[in-house]
């Protein structure tokens, strides 16, 4: 089963890569969440899967990190999204998948000490060998996708506009996903696009 | 158009030259326009990186060595993503890679930004660029990558001329 699970992200992975380019092709909106049944472990020590994390009315995937400068400065609003998913029934993870940092900062022993540290109140689980990553497209950190209750992707892209400083937020692009989603409206703006660091794949 | 074009060049020479800094802020457009200026004349390759970013510290090196190697070959940008508060920070490291020549950092909202350097570019750091001679895009990559791919594209760049 291990075997067949890792051979069809290596296959998934395949197909959002265009060589050409060297760059990661991003889910398209409307796409099934991949890998739901896919177990990963988190900051607890339990093992979990997307599927377990999602809830009535969707599932909130941030791929994140603990060494990347972007996410620790938009890692202060974490707690908001969180909450609101909460309040909406929709499950919230953070995944990390930066397999080639797991000895400069992103392994488990650490995604324990920052989950803490950072007050985080959803799942930090390891993403082993980015495989998640890979089926999603994802490209950085933070890199956060939206599905519906039907596991349909509505929304990828950043938290918001302004990584600097939550205060001076004009635009929270998740919160605003978030909204119009559980109001049964379409989203107005499905795809944003943010700085950020590259995942730490290995080759 | 055209004379819009022309206006924010001189704009964003003149502001280089009162300066003389070795950063002056630019927004996309004004990155893309320096972009277009060498349209029929030489490849360029842009640069986005920031000092928070590892591999973009990594990898900078080798850009410079290609400067060093080709540099009458193509038109070299740099564009800094840096935080504003690291923006003295980025400049010092620019010192000790002793880049001696304008480069950019990027202003204004992300998204706006980074979708209009590239349709294809997520945002992620460090992004290089190579426009050929004709102005099209002759490769572009996310990540960190080692100097014989950087060479190696950039004189497909330059070879296509």
């Amino acid at each position: 089963m291990k075997i067949i699970r890792i051979t069809l992200a290596i296959v998934l992975s395949l197909l959002v890569m265009d060589a050409s380019a060297f760059q990661i092709k991003e889910m398209a909106i409307g796409s099934k969440a991949p890998m739901v049944d896919h177990k990963m472990q988190d900051v607890s020590g339990r093992s979990i899967s997307l599927g377990e994390v999602a809830q009535e009315n969707g599932l909130l995937v941030i791929f994140s990190c603990n060494t990347c400068p972007w996410v620790m400065r938009w890692e202060d609003r974490y707690g908001d999204v969180s909450q609101m998913a909460r309040a909406n029934n929709i499950g919230m993870i953070a995944l990390n998948p930066n397999e080639d940092y797991r000895n400069r900062g992103d392994g488990m022993d650490d995604m324990i000490k920052h989950a803490r540290k950072a007050d985080y109140d959803f799942p930090y689980v390891l993403d082993k060998d980015h495989l998640v990553a890979d089926a999603f497209g994802a490209s950085r950190t933070p890199h956060v996708y939206l599905f519906n209750g039907d596991m349909e992707l509505v929304y990828v892209g950043a938290i918001d506009d302004n990584a600097n400083d939550a205060s001076s937020v004009k635009d929270y692009y998740i919160k605003d996903a978030m909204d119009q989603l559980i109001s049964g409206q379409k989203l107005s703006r499905p795809n944003t696009k943010s700085l950020g660091c590259t995942i730490k794949r290995v080759s | 158009m055209r004379l819009f074009i022309v206006v924010a060049l001189l704009l964003l020479s003149c502001n280089n030259q009162k300066s003389g800094e070795i950063m002056v802020d630019a927004t996309a457009s004004e990155i893309v326009q320096k972009v277009a200026s060498f349209e029929g004349e030489k490849p360029v390759l842009v640069n986005f990186w920031a000092t928070w970013c590892i591999p973009c510290v990594e990898e900078f090196p080798y850009i410079m060595e290609l400067k060093e190697k080709y540099d009458d070959e193509f038109e070299l940008i740099f564009v800094s993503g840096d935080f504003t508060d690291a923006k003295e920070e980025a400049k010092q490291f620019l010192k000790t890679q002793e880049v001696d020549f304008t480069t950019y950092y990027k202003i204004g909202n992300d998204n706006e930004f980074i979708t209009t350097i590239s349709d294809t570019w997520s945002g992620a750091l460090p992004y290089t660029v190579i426009y050929g001679k004709d102005g099209t895009v002759s490769a572009e990559w996310e990540g960190k990558q080692e100097f014989d791919v950087f060479e190696e594209e950039l004189l497909r760049a330059i070879n296509e001329g």
